[in-house]
């Protein structure tokens, strides 16, 4: 039995099937309707308009793909924002900019920790655990907070989003930055391949000595630290803290990992898939926006996106096993 | 069995013409053809992975072929679903069952019928469960209300078969029953399938134990490679060599490439396992390997071996027992220590235990290098030389190593994942069912492969429930029953059938041991029970009173005549008493089962000046090979 007829495919063929590549032709098209239907879409101020808006989502992203790449999901990164944003505005009253940024995020990670921990040592369901989490953090924020907006933030803190360098804004550098240390962690070190294995087969993995348990808790670190990063970016536009801040974040964040095509079972995804994600994403959101479409259509449109990218994977992987 | 006259041989029930099946890349079928007639046992044979299981599942509606034509009571007939094969009166009794353990005897029997419209009555139920039961002579043997979790293997195979006939099955496809049976077991098997035969149901038997299939079958189909090379043959016409050169396709001295005799070894043991404990599956568990010796660890499917293995690699928790590396003790509680200690570990289920299916080749080659590895980074230049080298010995195709490791084929993947291990040079290389799903050729590649890796000095531990793979390769064999190490036997002391009488499971012992304390107490002596072959002994039983006689017998191990203190009691092997030195006497008394093979000798020495009424002592031994007449 077992003959095996499978040949070398050439470069080329191998890129042209990549779920990257598919998924950056439907941004492209994307881009392209949308600059069809608004002429204001391909102006230069409203890319900037999409690249700052892909800032908060995209960390967040970021996080997410680690903690899916495992087969695991992060619900509480929306109360984790909210509850980061308040303890940065908190820190900020009593410290300076540099040692305040340093607790919130500091803060993020350790509710990672907490979620990691359960649910890599005693077992408990992702699921679960940061469902908990989440419910726990959204009211730590309202309780911190008292209820309202912080606001009176020290201004200097709005130099981490309005300084630039070659004129682009420092968040944009920021998140380019991040994406590009992300793809090398995941690609070529010994923690990101073993986050893959994690969601791939964590037996196997465990098997061969690899130290499947702290790489099972790493991505919920990353995602409650990314989490905070990403509300400090935001409080220095808004300079001012709200306890329901990233509520529906943890959604937005997991649709732009599927959309990027990461499998929620684990295993497969890629942190370029996730950056065309929450760029295909936030063009939709903007073009609506451009065309006057009112917001609450544009929910449908979102979920409508989802599941039709999800469908034609599935299609075009039935194809290619048949 | 009078089977054999094609005169009144009745029309196929079943009739299965070129099926082929495709996985993936993997062609499990080619051309696979079979015919399966009432009133008739047909053996499908073949090697590991020359598609019988596969077949089988096909008939049965368990998967869909590729090609291939079916066709039952001559008319064409395409199963879709299992529930197809229900309707139609087929049934497949499976190697690994197919019960819900949480249910019990009776809700499993009846398991297709909850899925039928209406009302059950249970009541109905019970009295139909009990009728199928007493058709097969065991209704005493199975509580209907037992969970099934909690019965034996044979148990629940019953079940099995009692669930083929709930459904009134005309076809019943026993698909490696024998696995984890023992002797009587299998024995009581062959019974319930002569008499479904005997109804005119149509029976396959998948095997791979030549033995068996003379015992059972009245035709042979034998599958090579996915093709059927040999069809409805009468197992009259076929002899032993016949079906192997069909099997294989070649002689059988090639697979296994019969180590040299010069080879190295070390004096003292580089690995050492004392009294492992691992509840409930692993009670108590020893055995030791030199550097460059190859160690088989032998045993019927559940019996602790894989689990030792795995609590060993820290992969499961100990309770209790000691391990030495080169001497020094050592407490691995997870596979990364063990590494550390020099171990490398290949599971039993590769798809589940080895591969990681997200990662290509290459990083699946080097995932034990990168979990050693100490930096950041994956580790993978610091092994690229070995690696290439390795490659090359394999025979793996370097412009591949990007691709998935599911591409290829279960010998080419079973290699990798072996290479994976060898690239960090363990100095313990345990294997647990090495050439599960590997094709003829890969595999006596495995075992040349294995073969260079001892010679190397690394202590190979190959794990395998295939007696003829283990007596093809291993020096040495420790035989495990039922959580327990039974014996430590250098390979030319053993045969397949001495390995399967002492694999059997302590359950089926049991009877026999507890004969043999009787005799001890009631006689003063002792009792055992051996085998013998020509001047050697292998004991697989014995006790001892305080106070009587030492015959030299120790339990699962090997002895000379000459070397035990009842020599000619052993030359003359006769149910009377033999004295021998020491004023002691020994008689012997023969053990075989309704086909007549030899289960060996139960033996009772005495001091020779009180001997006991040998014919009470004969009736009860007797009895122990008519296992219904005992309760």
């Amino acid at each position: 039995m077992a003959t095996t007829d499978t040949k070398r495919p050439s470069v080329l063929n191998t890129i042209l099937h990549s779920l990257e590549f598919r998924m950056l032709g439907l941004a492209l098209v994307l881009a392209i309707a949308l600059s069809l239907l608004s002429p204001y879409f391909l102006t230069q101020r409203n890319l900037f308009n999409v690249m700052d808006q892909s800032v908060v989502i995209g960390i967040v992203a970021v996080g997410m793909t680690f903690v899916i790449l495992t087969g695991g999901i992060d619900l509480s990164v929306g109360a984790i924002f909210g509850l980061c944003g308040v303890v940065l505005a908190l820190a900020l009253k009593e410290y300076p900019i540099v040692l305040a940024i340093p607790i919130a995020v500091g803060a993020g990670a350790l509710i990672g920790l907490f979620s990691g921990v359960l649910i890599a040592i005693f077992g408990l369901a992702p699921f679960v655990v940061t469902l908990g989490v989440m419910a726990i953090g959204r009211s730590l924020s309202f309780i911190l907070s008292g209820q309202r907006s912080l606001s009176g933030l020290p201004p200097d803190l709005q130099n981490i989003v309005y300084s630039s360098f070659l004129g682009i804004p420092a968040n944009v550098l920021f998140l380019i930055a991040l994406y590009a240390a992300a793809w090398l962690y995941l690609t070529y070190t010994k923690g990101g391949r073993t986050i893959y294995a994690v969601g791939s087969n964590a037996e196997a993995a465990r098997a061969a000595g690899l130290s499947t348990t702290f790489y099972s808790i790493l991505p919920y670190v990353v995602s409650g630290a990314l989490s905070a990063v990403a509300v400090t970016f935001s409080l220095a536009q808004i300079m001012s803290a709200d306890p329901l801040a990233g509520n529906q974040l943890e959604l937005d964040a997991i649709a732009a990992v599927v959309i990027g095509g990461a499998s929620l079972y684990g295993g497969r995804g890629s942190i370029i898939g996730t950056l065309l994600g929450v760029l295909i994403m936030v063009m939709i959101r903007n073009g609506l926006n451009l065309m006057g479409v009112s917001p609450f259509w544009q929910g449908s449109a979102i979920g409508s996106i989802i599941i039709l990218a999800l469908l034609a994977e599935r299609l075009i992987n039935w194809r290619s096993t048949r | 069995m009078t089977h054999h006259d094609t005169e009144t041989r009745a029309a196929p029930l079943l009739s299965a013409r070129g099926v082929s099946k495709t996985f993936g890349s993997t062609k499990a079928l080619v051309d696979a053809s079979i015919d399966l007639r009432p009133g008739e046992v047909c053996g499908l044979l073949g090697a590991n992975g020359a598609g019988k299981s596969t077949l089988s599942r096909i008939i049965s509606g368990h998967i869909a072929p590729t090609g291939g034509e079916l066709t039952l009571g001559g008319k064409p007939f395409a199963i879709t679903s299992t529930r197809d094969a229900f309707n139609s009166g087929i049934a497949l009794v499976a190697q690994e069952t197919s019960l819900a353990p949480d249910m019990n005897v009776l809700e499993n029997i009846f398991l297709p019928d909850l899925a039928r419209p209406g009302r059950l009555s249970f009541g109905k139920l019970r009295a139909r469960a009990t009728e199928i039961l007493l058709s097969l002579g065991h209704d005493h043997a199975l509580p209907l209300h037992a969970e099934v979790r909690t019965l034996s293997a044979a148990q629940r195979q019953l079940v099995e078969i009692a669930k083929a006939l709930a459904l009134d099955a005309r076809l019943v496809i026993f698909d490696e029953p024998t696995a984890s049976l023992s002797p009587t077991e299998v024995d009581s098997l062959f019974d319930i399938m002569a008499k479904l035969r005997d109804d005119g149901r149509a029976l396959a038997f998948v095997s791979h134990r030549l033995e068996e299939v003379f015992a059972i079958t009245d035709r042979v189909t034998i599958l090579r490679e996915g093709t059927t090379v040999a069809e409805d043959v009468a197992t009259a016409d076929l002899t032993q060599n016949d079906i192997i050169r069909h099997m294989v396709g070649k002689d059988i001295g090639a697979i296994y490439d019969v180590r040299r005799d010069g080879y190295a070894m070390t004096d003292a043991p580089v690995f050492e396992v004392k009294h492992l404990k691992a509840e409930p599956w692993v009670r108590d568990i020893s055995f030791s390997v030199r550097g460059g010796e190859i160690l088989g660890l032998g045993g019927l499917v559940g019996a602790g071996r894989s689990e030792a293995a795995e609590a060993i690699f820290g992969l499961r928790a100990r309770q209790g027992g000691e391990i030495f590396v080169n001497g020094t003790q050592v407490h691995p509680r997870r596979p990364a220590e063990a590494v550390r200690h020099g171990l490398g570990f290949v599971a039993e289920d590769r798809r589940a235990q080895n591969i990681v299916p997200d990662l290509s080749v290459r990083e699946n080659l080097l995932l034990a290098q990168m979990g050693r590895h100490k930096g950041f980074g994956r580790g993978f230049s610091a092994v690229r030389e070995k690696m290439e080298t390795l490659i090359g010995q394999l025979g793996l195709p370097a412009d591949r190593l990007d691709q998935s490791l599911l591409n290829y084929s279960g010998g080419m993947q079973q290699k990798i994942i072996i290479a994976r291990w060898l690239l960090i040079e363990p100095r313990i290389l345990i294997l647990d069912e090495p050439t599960k799903g590997v094709d003829i050729g890969t595999r006596s590649s495995i075992y040349k492969l294995l073969q260079e890796v001892a010679d190397a000095g690394v202590a190979v531990v190959v794990i395998s429930s295939d007696f003829e793979e283990l007596l093809g390769i291993c020096e040495r064999i420790v035989v495990v029953s039922d959580g327990f190490t039974i014996a430590d036997l250098p390979k030319d002391k053993l045969s397949e059938e001495k390995l399967t009488l002492l694999a059997a499971p302590r359950t089926s012992t049991e009877r026999n041991t507890a004969v043999l304390r009787d005799l001890s107490d009631a006689h003063k002596g002792q009792a055992f029970w051996t085998l013998i072959d020509g001047d050697e002994l292998i004991c697989l039983a014995a006790v001892t009173h305080p106070d009587g006689p030492k015959t030299g017998l120790e339990p699962g191990q090997a002895v000379r005549a000459e070397d035990t203190a009842i020599p000619a009691a052993l030359a003359a092997r006769n149910d009377t008493f033999t004295p021998d030195a020491d004023g002691i006497a020994t008689a012997l008394i023969q053990l075989k089962d309704r086909r007549g093979h030899d289960l060996g000798w139960i033996g009772l020495t005495v001091q020779a000046d009180a001997l006991p009424d040998i014919d009470a002592i004969k009736t009860r031994v007797a009895r122990l090979t008519r296992p219904e007449q005992e309760s």
